[in-house]
């Protein structure tokens, strides 16, 4: 070769440690390229490791423990409807699906609530705020049963007959549910969305050092690709050589790593955000609408049990109805009627007729939902839950006109054939959304699952790469080398 | 040199545009970052927020809206109280005057569309403030056929002639103070609102007045914060738990309403859930 610069003249001995030798600047702009195919695979390596964390911790770490929490209202709420049901049955043993039956389900949901308490307490460790709630509802429990099986205990020796509470167990079952309502329900939502916040801040963490990785891979990606086009350069002008192919092949190599592994965290990303929005929030907004449902139909025996508070059991069931299903409503029967409008109309949702009514739309856990998209089998499940939710008040309607006219039989029989748990139109309502709440809940798996599918090759295939483009890079510039030899 | 320079100067360009864009990527903008913080509170409500002679607010809303921006990291003397109305509450909020809103600011769907409400710190209830010697009416029922008065845009009466069906005669005031003197002077047979709010003119007039204490409806007091603020919120309702664990707002609860008879509920209320 011929081609050293006038300059700087090739001298044996010094030229590896000077600049201005060819040799020494093709070992420079050579350490270069290595240090920055090093610095890519450091970069990228450690942003693929944080998108896998949060796929890990959103999917099988705090997402889930997330939808437990929500376990717990529904368990609590449903043991004192169980008991206002009793209660209203009295020596009506056959009502319904029975005694038995609700007391057996009393069970279950105090075994359930036990359990979700003592998974909420191995959570909440190290969060003194949390952990005092967890107590103070572990406590509450306590006091809750003792109330609830003396009002049992009283109305049963009262031989208190169907719809008539004894008067001692009312002023006992009172003190029960106000402490559930007061003191249980309110911390145990509470818990649920404590857990809720803990994924959201989790989940936007890890969505936030991913972008930021994204672009560090982006940046060192670009920048070994211009040193590797500047030794490219280098060896061209001073070797007078076309192109040095292995080099062009690892130019090609880094583009491609690099695009491959920006496309892939934007793709996780993608899955893990849908994961999070269409699957978990999906399903434990869903899950909360089945809580509070399940609290408001037994506003349905409060309200024919104590006809002292009549009144303000019937606004508290509409308040609760309108947290599960929101329209402008200032009354029951306008209630009823704005639910029928929602479930004839849907997937169309009823709102304000121009934009200076202040008619605020359909709202509430189901009207949020039916506004978010939805997947065909999904839509298909939300029509269903609405229609048994509209069911659940067409029966509250026949309940309270009953009540109203004085028939009392004809209420309770009502009261009881909506909770009966073998065809009651509220079992009906919370199988339906069982069945959506268990698509958003595949929606969350699949998520996660295509969000690891698209990193998993990585494992192995980002170190194969950049072995390779190292490799390349050797056999580019070797022969070059070896000139000097 | 040529080829020494650009990617030197490639590099550089890449770090900028790097630095722009992780900005971009930063956390959402919250009222925590700011270095002070200014809450709306009631001036003309003895008991929640009611401005004295000496142009001090006192109240409850006025001691919550303190204990929470402490809790939020916010010291005394970098939290700003401003006066507000129930009108202008949410057009402050939205354009960005005041920070945090605690003044009996119940929680509705509809002004969910433009606040982000922490909380409710305290579930209050619609009820009943008659005259001392007026001892029949303990129920709301026993309102049919009589003069009801209520402050100006609220909704108290229509729960009473909508809500549950009884026909009274509403009077529309200027504001609850307004309501209070008619009632005084025996220009209206009660008042209807939040019990808060009537213990608050109660304790002023213990000898006037008498909370009928047989509640109908549930008022959530949430505490506003610019929508989309879930940072915020989630930051208040924990304060607001702590602030039920560790006594003071049982304590609060108790020093502006306690000799009033009103039924307190000094357990921590059910949250609605930052959006």
């Amino acid at each position: 070769m011929t081609g050293h610069p006038p300059g700087s003249p090739p001298r044996t001995g010094r030229r590896r440690f000077r600049l201005n030798s060819t040799p020494a600047r093709v070992w420079a702009l050579t350490m270069v390229c290595v240090v920055a195919v090093t610095g890519l695979f450091a970069s990228a390596h450690t942003t693929l490791g944080q998108a896998r964390t949060g796929l890990d911790v959103l999917g099988r770490d705090a997402g889930p423990r997330a939808m437990a929490t929500t376990d717990l209202y529904l368990a609590l709420a449903d043991m004192d409807a169980r008991m206002a049901d009793v209660l209203l049955m009295g020596t009506g043993h056959d009502l319904g699906s029975g005694r038995a039956d609700a007391l057996d389900r009393f069970e279950a949901s105090r075994r359930q609530a036990n359990e979700a308490l003592l998974h909420a307490a191995s959570l909440t460790e190290g969060d003194s705020v949390e952990e005092r709630t967890v107590q103070a509802v572990l406590d509450g429990m306590g006091s809750y049963e003792r109330h609830a099986s003396r009002a049992r205990l009283l109305n049963d020796e009262a031989q208190a007959p169907p719809g008539r509470v004894d008067e001692e167990a009312l002023e006992e079952y009172r003190r029960a549910t106000q402490l559930m309502h007061t003191e249980l329900l309110p911390k145990a939502f509470n818990l649920g969305l404590d857990s809720s916040a803990i994924v959201r801040q989790n989940h936007e963490e890890g969505q936030r050092s991913v972008a930021q990785g994204m672009l560090t891979v982006g940046a060192v990606g670009a920048a070994t690709i211009v040193a590797l086009v500047a030794l490219q350069l280098y060896l061209r002008v001073r070797f007078r050589r076309r192109l040095n192919i292995p080099l062009l092949a690892a130019t090609v190599g880094v583009l491609l790593l690099t695009v491959g592994v920006v496309i892939t965290l934007e793709l996780s990303n993608g899955y893990q955000r849908g994961a999070k929005e269409e699957g978990l929030d999906a399903a434990m907004a869903l899950a909360r609408a089945g809580a509070i449902a399940t609290d408001m139909q037994a506003d349905q025996s409060r309200f024919l049990g104590d006809p002292e508070l009549a009144d303000n059991y019937q606004q508290v069931y509409l308040e609760r109805a309108q947290q599960v299903l929101f329209r402008p409503a200032e009354n029951l029967d306008q209630y009823y009627a704005a639910v029928d409008e929602v479930a004839d109309a849907y997937p169309e949702l009823p709102g304000p007729d121009d934009p200076d009514d202040d008619d605020p739309g359909t709202l509430g856990y189901l009207g949020e939902r039916a506004q978010g998209s939805l997947l065909p089998g999904q839509e298909d499940a939300l029509a269903e839950v609405l229609e048994t939710y509209e069911r659940l008040h067409a029966a509250d309607r026949d309940l309270r006109a009953a009540a109203r006219d004085g028939d009392l039989a004809a209420a309770v029989e009502t009261r009881m054939s909506v909770a009966d748990s073998r065809d009651g139109t509220f079992p009906a309502y919370v199988a339906a959304l069982d069945e959506l709440i268990a698509l958003h809940r595949t929606t969350f798996v699949d998520g996660i699952a295509r969000g690891d599918a698209v990193l998993t090759p990585w494992r192995l295939g980002l170190p194969v790469c950049v072995l390779a483009v190292l490799a390349l890079i050797a056999l580019g510039v070797r022969p070059r080398l070896a000139e000097y030899r | 040199m040529r080829l020494r320079h650009r990617p030197a100067a490639a590099a550089a360009a890449l770090v900028l545009g790097l630095s722009a864009c992780s900005e971009a990527l930063g956390e959402e903008v919250s009222v925590l970052d700011a270095e002070s913080i200014t809450v709306g509170v009631k001036y003309d409500q003895p008991g929640t927020g009611l401005r004295g002679p000496d142009g001090e607010l006192t109240g409850f809303d006025v001691d919550v809206a303190y204990y929470l921006t402490e809790r939020l990291g916010f010291p005394a003397d970098r939290v700003e109280l401003v006066g507000v109305t129930s009108a202008e509450r949410e057009d402050l909020l939205i354009g960005g005057e005041v920070d945090m809103v605690v003044a009996t600011y119940s929680i509705t769907q509809a002004r969910k569309a433009d606040v982000t409400f922490g909380g409710p710190y305290y579930v209050a209830q619609q009820d009943l403030l008659v005259r001392a010697e007026d001892t029949d009416i303990d129920d709301v029922r026993d309102l049919e056929g009589l003069r009801v008065c209520q402050g100006k845009g609220s909704n108290s009466a229509r729960r009473i002639t909508q809500g549950l069906g009884i026909r009274v005669e509403q009077t529309d005031a200027p504001s609850y103070g307004a309501c209070a003197d008619a009632l005084r002077e025996g220009e209206v047979d009660a008042m209807s609102t939040d019990n808060l709010i009537l213990a608050g003119f109660l304790a002023q007039a213990p000898d006037t007045f008498r909370l009928v204490n047989n509640p109908f409806t549930e008022e959530k007091y949430g505490v506003g914060l610019p929508h989309g603020d879930v940072r915020a919120c989630e930051a208040v309702n924990k304060a607001i738990t702590e602030m039920y664990q560790d006594g003071t707002a049982g304590q609060l609860l108790e020093t502006w309403f306690g000799e009033t008879g009103l039924d307190l509920v000094t357990s921590v209320p059910q949250f609605e859930g930052c959006p």
